[in-house]
């Protein structure tokens, strides 16, 4: 549940730290969960600082249901920085991501990730 | 009647909790086999394929394939033929399953995935700058070694090509 204001981790090695919500693109929703892309600003260092980027959630402290019962939570909340195609900006992903990324369309960020 | 077992805490302090494994995959049998992916590859003319076992984190499939077009058309060329191939095998079917492509607007990075096997489509730039090979060697934990790639960095290599059209 990232809304505006929110601040992020940043889950790849780009060179920001802190990233903050704007935005929710793509609806007119109040709150993003994982596999959402949301507009990002404030990082630091290789992006240069208050840029505004964009960015998808990959980990979320709310968490996620799956069909079958079980449910992922994560003990912060984390995006990773993208352009436009949804190709991830940096080269490496840290950290564990939400495999239900896969099944929206973001199986560059899956393949990059340490673990599911 | 939940299977949970708590993983233990990473150390970037995220704790997951979950069941066994992860969502079952789309279909039981492939979409393609490996030896068709290679043939395909090969006729299409792409540079630099590598076949890797997916390694023990990527529990999500079995097969990895790299391969590198000379450019933005060519690359999608690739994916639209590893695409012609996969409707060509299940013509008459009532239903076909066809995979899923990542990428096909931008010829930079296309993904087709089709549950067992992955392939990526890259061009060269972004083959150097997402290095895969290092990614998904055996040895590797996802850490940066920055010594190793200085060392490579000013080594040029000339890429081999798969090119039919020889002068």
């Amino acid at each position: 549940m990232i809304q505006v204001q929110t601040y992020l981790n940043v889950a790849d090695n780009t060179g920001a730290q802190k990233l903050m919500c704007i935005r929710i693109l793509g609806s007119n929703k109040k709150n993003a969960n994982i596999g959402e892309i949301i507009v990002e600003a404030i990082p630091n260092m290789s992006i240069k600082k208050s840029e505004v980027v964009k960015a998808v959630i990959v980990r979320s402290t709310k968490g996620l249901r799956r069909e079958s019962g079980m449910a992922v939570r994560f003990d912060e909340n984390a995006a990773v920085i993208i352009n436009n195609d949804r190709s991830p900006k940096g080269t490496r992903v840290f950290g564990p991501v939400a495999r239900e990324l896969r099944d929206k369309n973001f199986a560059k960020i899956v393949s990059l990730a340490p673990e599911l | 009647n939940l299977a949970s077992s708590f993983a233990l805490n990473r150390n970037l302090s995220s704790s997951i909790s979950e069941g066994s494994g992860g969502g079952a995959e789309k279909a039981t049998e492939e979409l393609l086999s490996l030896p068709e992916v290679e043939k395909i590859l090969n006729d299409v003319g792409a540079d630099g394929v590598k076949v890797i076992q997916a390694p023990k984190r990527c529990e999500f499939t079995d097969y990895i394939v790299v391969a590198t077009g000379r450019s933005p058309w060519h690359v999608r060329n690739i994916s639209q033929a590893l695409i012609y191939k996969i409707k060509q095998k299940q013509k008459g079917a009532k239903r076909m399953l066809l995979p899923t492509v990542v990428g096909q607007e931008g010829g930079k990075w296309i993904v087709i995935d089709s549950g067992k096997l992955i392939v990526h489509a890259v061009d060269e730039k972004a083959r150097a700058y997402y290095n895969f090979e290092g990614l998904w060697s055996e040895n590797n934990t996802n850490t940066d070694h920055h010594y190793q790639e200085l060392g490579k960095a000013f080594v040029k290599i000339r890429p081999t090509r798969n090119n039919t059209k020889r002068r």
